[in-house]
């Protein structure tokens, strides 16, 4: 494997972990002479944290220039496509679930996520869609008390008629 | 005698129609509890609590143990069948379970997790019945500074060790230690790393990074489908728990290694449940003859850690009945209860209550017979899910993530956290970085600044007291050599695989020539 793909991450890794040492120098400010102090325990972390990362890039250096039939292979191909939906679906459903209420990002979230997952039978998406959500609901409502988000407004309005529907009140 | 005869009579009363009753059901409630993400199992035992006002002692107490051995099982279904540990004390469990159930061996895997669990639990109960006094005492001598030794073992042990590479198991724990110290300082009440950020102040919830790291980031790798091995076909039946009684014989060690850990580091008090988990399957990695296995599906790893978790049951219970001191969180909400009804725990509590007592342990042994059934009936309606199509059953993961997440403080930031995690547990998987020394850098990394900080405050910064004092350099001494022993044979693995390829290199130049 080529050290231009190899070495960014581990140093990366050593320049943010000195950045965050020296800022974890300003927590010792508050302890008294002889205390170790509230950044003694982080800037071990850090410092740690450093030098896995200094070790690290001596092993792939000396992979790039030395041992190169020992290097570890690439990981296999995958649908960046998919990945990129996954994730932006995921950032919705929690992006939007205040503003329109979990209910309602739910429903959008599992007829979405199921139909990227490879699910395309509409009766099947929609019957999880209906079930799954209202067991949700019980659940979670009527049985654990958590207090889901309702979202804003309209969506507030929309939220508790359905409560009420489902004598979740 | 008296204990045979107290026990007797404990028995007696335990099966009385109302306290059985109490045992089963929270039984029930902790392993549903303890199987859903966010809830944990001390949350469980805090929900029963006010249940608890209009009943006697015994059977509120019996009520609360239910749910406290149910709940620390309960989190290993979800576990082994949907990589989701229920609590943290079930993470192990979840290393090996999971890739177990990949396998198609999900029968096993939960069969080896029920059987364990109840063995460990019973045999804690028991310890709790004939060694309490003795082993309170004994147990009282610690200080921070042996919880330091214990939990710097747990993390040296399970981290670094049996990784295929040590560099990146040691980004990654050292990682996780960071992210442990983010939030508000407990000594001097200082926020570090939040910056401005109101949600950080009370720390990265190391819940919302388990559900994100195992469950998310095994939802977008499938995805994706770039999952590590293929995934069988798993039928209802196949899913189906078996017990495995024979299957547990040539796991014997295994399972007496985990009890005993479970009894002795629960029995510790703050230790718990999580410390005991790690500690055992770091030390079961260690003196196993096939350590490359661990973290492919190790049922020997599998059985140390769930057998250590409810090992730990009877161990803090020592400390509560014979101190009056709780040795753990689900302890704490158990003496509440015993104030609630004006009963002081304590030294005493032996000669003066000894029904009351010896009801409550007979009410531990019997919950932990009982949970071999519970527990094979909720593992199988649980595994009725893995006949569900990936594409239904990973979206309700995730949504059971959003929910997990949330449930934690009721704060969307949490879920936020969870799916960031998630994101992360996909990258790391995907190329390659180890993701058991992050979560036990998060989780053990607080605990040994804990002790770490107080010890020193307390003997004014000397390191030497961790070397000095006897049992504390015992488990550090032990460490020390598991962990040399280990790199040895790592380092002499390493050579003889280079030596094969030599010889693998010189053989194909003589065929060519």
């Amino acid at each position: 494997m080529k050290l231009t793909r190899t070495a960014p991450a581990p140093v990366a890794g050593i320049l943010l972990s000195t950045a965050l040492f020296f800022q974890a120098g300003s927590l010792n400010e508050i302890a008294q002479p002889g205390q170790l102090g509230p950044g003694f325990w982080p800037r071990l972390a850090l410092i740690g944290l450093a030098l896995a990362c200094v070790a690290k890039l001596i092993v792939d250096v000396r992979f790039a220039y030395g041992e190169r039939d020992v290097c570890p292979a690439l990981p296999p191909p995958v649908s960046r496509a998919r990945l990129v939906a996954g994730i932006a679906f995921i950032g919705l459903y929690v992006l939007l679930a205040p503003f329109i209420g979990f209910v309602l990002a739910t429903v959008g979230f599992i007829a979405a996520f199921m139909w990227l997952s490879g699910a395309r039978s509409v009766p099947m998406i929609a019957g999880n869609v209906a079930v799954g959500t209202v067991l949700l609901l019980y659940v979670f409502i009527k049985f654990v008390y958590l207090p889901l988000p309702k979202g804003d407004g309209l969506f507030e309005s929309f939220t508790l008629a359905l409560y009420r529907a489902l004598y979740l009140f | 005698m008296d204990i045979f005869a107290n026990l007797v009579i404990g028995f007696a009363n335990a099966v009385q129609p109302m306290n059985f009753l109490m045992i089963s059901l929270g039984l029930l409630i902790g392993i549903i509890a303890g199987a859903l993400p966010g809830i944990t199992m001390i949350n469980s035992i805090v929900l029963v609590l006010p249940f608890t006002y209009l009943m006697g002692i015994v059977p509120a107490l019996l009520l609360m143990i239910g749910v406290y051995c149910g709940g620390v099982f309960g989190g290993s279904i979800t576990g082994i069948l949907f990589n989701i540990p229920g609590d943290p004390m079930n993470v192990p469990t979840t290393w090996e379970g999971y890739r177990l159930n990949r396998q198609g061996k999900t029968q096993y895997a939960l069969g080896l997790a029920i059987m364990s669990s109840a063995f460990g639990g019973l045999v804690s109960a028991l310890c709790l019945a004939f060694f309490a006094p003795p082993f309170a005492k004994f147990a009282l001598g610690f200080s921070t500074v042996e919880f330091f030794s214990v939990v710097v073992f747990g993390l040296a042990s399970v981290s670094v060790l049996g990784s295929s590479s040590m560099t990146t198991a040691l980004i990654s724990l050292f990682a996780g230690m960071f992210l442990g110290t983010i939030g508000t300082e407990a000594q001097y009440g200082v926020e570090r790393f939040t910056f401005g950020l109101p949600f950080l102040s009370s720390g990265v919830d190391f819940v919302a990074v388990l559900i994100g790291l195992f469950a998310i980031g095994e939802v977008l790798e499938q995805l994706v489908g770039a999952a590590p091995e293929s995934v069988p076909e798993t039928s209802v039946r196949k899913a189906m728990p078996r017990l495995p009684l024979l299957d547990l014989w040539p796991l014997r060690w295994p399972l007496v290694r985990g009890t005993a850990v479970g009894v002795v580091v629960g029995g510790l008090a703050g230790a718990g449940a999580t410390v005991s988990s790690f500690v055992s399957y770091g030390l079961e990695r260690q003196v196993s003859k096939t350590p490359e296995l661990f973290g492919k599906g190790h049922a020997g790893g599998l059985v140390a850690s769930e057998s250590s978790v409810n090992g730990s049951t009877g161990g803090a219970m020592v400390h509560l009945l014979c101190l009056g001191i709780p040795g753990s969180a689900a302890t704490a909400v158990m003496m509440g209860a015993f104030l609630l009804h004006g009963i002081q725990p304590g030294p005493l509590l032996f000669t003066k209550q000894p029904v009351e007592v010896f009801t409550i342990i007979a009410g531990m042994i019997l919950a932990n017979i009982i949970m071999i059934f519970m527990g094979y009936v909720a593992a199988f309606s649980f595994a009725t899910l893995m006949k569900v199509p990936a594409a239904i059953l990973n979206t309700f993961i995730v949504v059971f993530c959003f929910l997990g997440g949330y449930a934690l403080r009721n704060d969307l930031a949490d879920v936020w956290m969870t799916m960031l995690f998630g994101v992360l547990g996909y990258v790391m998987r995907r190329y390659d970085l180890p993701i058991a020394p992050l979560v036990m850098g998060l989780i053990l990394g607080p605990m040994a600044e804990q002790y770490f900080l107080t010890s020193m405050l307390a003997n004014q910064n000397d390191l030497s007291v961790f070397v000095t004092r006897p049992v504390s350099a015992i488990i550090l001494g032990i460490g020390v050599l598991l962990v040399l022993w280990a790199i040895m044979k790592a380092v002499k693995g390493r050579r003889s695989a280079l030596e094969e390829l030599v010889m693998q290199g010189q053989m194909t130049r003589v065929e060519e020539g």
